[in-house]
């Protein structure tokens, strides 16, 4: 290996560990921030090495618990969000994929474009609605408004795995006489299945960082993680450990959902544009 | 073959599908159509109506007087439409640019595939996978004046920073929403940018490489027109997701200090949630509406002109 070669290796890594240390590093502080004494978390200059104490989590999840109802909440609606969608995204998705039809560009076009609407501007008149039709403060407000970002975003996603289910299969069983429905049903959707969990996954994610519609549409009892977070700022003296803590805990299953699916995180991220 | 179709039975009687099988793909999307046209009509209704009236809610529950154009008027008159919209624009011009710019940059270095670096690759992502909410606190944490990680190292370097904090002075706080923005969102330009550059077939690149093309033109005159449609893509979805922004905002600066933060997000919160004035912020959404549209129809336009669906 020549002298130039072994430089451009060292500088390669180098710049490897500054993006670690950029885009990584606040995330670990956050961390640290969580389980360090409260007396430290403005030292100046920034104290590394600390007693780790688990006091934050055990006073947002146990004792008293503030963040422990959010924690579900939070669950509850991302996870109702994803069920509720799947019936309306994926015989679209099936449909657009298998079918030759009119107007395709358009119609994906127009899913597309309601991923880029401005959901503050719906804010108000779903504040305003959801009160009209008395479902002030209940999951299902949110679970039903989380429809305009997860029907479109699964409908890309999954017409992007079913359009790789070779059409020879379907084409066999039509031959042997199979109707419409049991060719979806038998033998493309089994096929596709994983590229539905995967849907499902992002599409949580998508739905669990979502604060716009909690935001207007949860009540006290119903505020998801991010949501009960932004209640510390209102009281006096911020309590910097304990919103640590519980953005943490929002901050994990979304991180984890991407390690694990590592494999379809620029797929999920680019609605399947990108096959990654 | 006159005599051939006279004779053919299919000609005559066409078989008829049911109505079922004709239709089905639009019956198979129409369940989806029909959902999100619900979910969007009624509020873009709701709002194109109360837009006329003067209501606000801590007046009363009920639109007080039909007032025509009146909430228009007042929302592009409004002291801060004109700062809002051009910090909007601001934040997404600059903040796509420079994350696609550094994007590159780091695609780049990950595609020398030294060993080792893909666990960099798989751990760049993680700031993309926080909700903007929680990055907001996040950094509202590093930017604190008395004890912030970023103003520690902004001291150490030497750095002038103002008396009020990064984020509580005009000259500053934009900027330093910027850089929230470009944090969280260049690794997701370069994961992208770096799984579509690798799906570039070697053999093009080889070929440019004996007709002794620079690493540059390869780059600028092979890969990048390569990806240019997963470009197209996420360019104008980072675009439009910068300038929607509100809850970054809502939790570093509320918009301050004065409006040198203020986003056109930021507005709409704060005239509807904070004011709850419903009449100026209809307006202010079909504004908004609108603006977004432009934005979208020209770049639809412009940038999908010549790709093929």
């Amino acid at each position: 290996m020549s002298s130039r070669t072994s430089f451009y290796t060292a500088l390669t890594y180098a710049a490897g560990l500054l993006f670690l240390a950029v885009f990584i590093g606040p995330i670990l502080w956050f961390l640290a921030l969580a389980i360090r004494p409260a007396e430290t978390a403005f030292a100046m200059p920034p104290q590394l090495t600390f007693e780790p104490t688990f006091d934050a989590f055990r006073h947002i999840l146990l004792d008293p618990g503030t963040n422990a109802p959010q924690l579900v909440n939070s669950l509850i609606v991302a996870i109702g969000a994803v069920l509720l969608n799947l019936p309306f995204s994926v015989p679209a998705a099936y449909a657009l994929s298998r079918f030759k039809l009119r107007g395709k560009k358009n119609i994906m076009l127009w899913y597309l474009g309601l991923l880029m609407a401005p959901p503050i501007a719906f804010l108000i008149p779903y504040f305003v609605l959801i009160n009209r039709i008395g479902l002030q403060g209940s999951y299902f407000s949110m679970v039903l408004v989380l429809q305009t970002l997860t029907i479109p975003f699964s409908v890309w996603l999954m017409k992007s795995f079913i359009d790789e289910v070779p059409a020879e299969l379907e084409e066999a069983a039509r031959v042997d006489g199979a109707r419409w429905y049991t060719i979806m049903w038998r033998i493309t959707l089994p096929i596709v299945r994983p590229g539905i969990i995967v849907t499902s996954m992002f599409a949580f994610v998508f739905a669990w960082n979502n604060a716009a519609f909690p935001l207007v549409l949860s009540s006290r009892a119903t505020a998801t993680l991010p949501i009960g977070t932004l209640g510390y700022f209102a009281t006096s003296g911020v309590t910097w450990n304990y919103i640590a803590a519980a953005a943490v805990l929002a901050m994990i299953p979304p991180m984890i959902i991407f390690l694990v699916f590592d494999r379809y995180v620029v797929r999920g991220l680019t609605f399947g544009s990108v096959k990654g | 073959m006159h005599t051939a179709t006279i004779a053919s039975p299919q000609a005559l009687a066409p078989v008829r599908k049911s109505f079922v099988r004709r239709n089905l793909p639009y019956l198979l999307i129409a369940p989806s159509v029909i959902m999100l046209l619900a979910l969007i009509a009624y509020p873009l209704l709701f709002a194109l109506k109360s837009s006329f009236y003067f209501w606000n809610l801590q007046v009363g529950p009920q639109p007080l007087a039909f007032v025509g154009f009146d909430n228009y008027v007042q929302a592009l008159n409004a002291f801060d439409f004109r700062a809002a919209l051009t910090n909007t624009l601001i934040l997404s011009v600059l903040g796509t640019a420079i994350e696609f710019g550094l994007g590159l940059a780091i695609a780049l270095v990950l595609l020398q595939a030294l060993p080792g670096m893909n666990v960099v690759r798989a751990l760049l992502i993680l700031p993309t996978t926080i909700a903007p909410i929680v990055v907001g606190f996040l950094f509202r944490y590093l930017y604190d004046p008395g004890g912030g990680l970023v103003t520690w190292v902004l001291q150490s370097l030497a750095l002038p920073i103002p008396a009020e904090g990064i984020l509580g002075s005009p000259s500053t706080a934009l900027a330093a929403i910027l850089f929230v923005d470009i944090w969280q969102w260049t690794p997701f330009f370069a994961i992208v940018l770096y799984a579509s550059l690798l799906a570039v077939p070697d053999e093009i690149i080889e070929a440019a490489r004996l007709d002794r093309a620079s690493a540059w033109t390869i780059l600028m005159r092979i890969k990048l027109p390569l990806i240019r449609r997963t470009a197209i893509i996420i360019v104008m979805l980072r675009f439009m997701q910068i300038f929607n922004t509100f809850d970054t905002v809502l939790v570093l600066t509320r918009g301050g200090p004065g409006t040198s933060t203020r986003t056109l997000g930021y507005s709409l919160y704060e005239q509807g949630l904070v004011n709850f004035n419903v009449g100026l912020v209809s307006a202010q959404t079909w504004i908004t509406v609108l603006i977004v549209n432009v934005i979208v129809a020209l770049y639809v336009f412009f940038a999908f002109r010549n790709e093929e669906w």
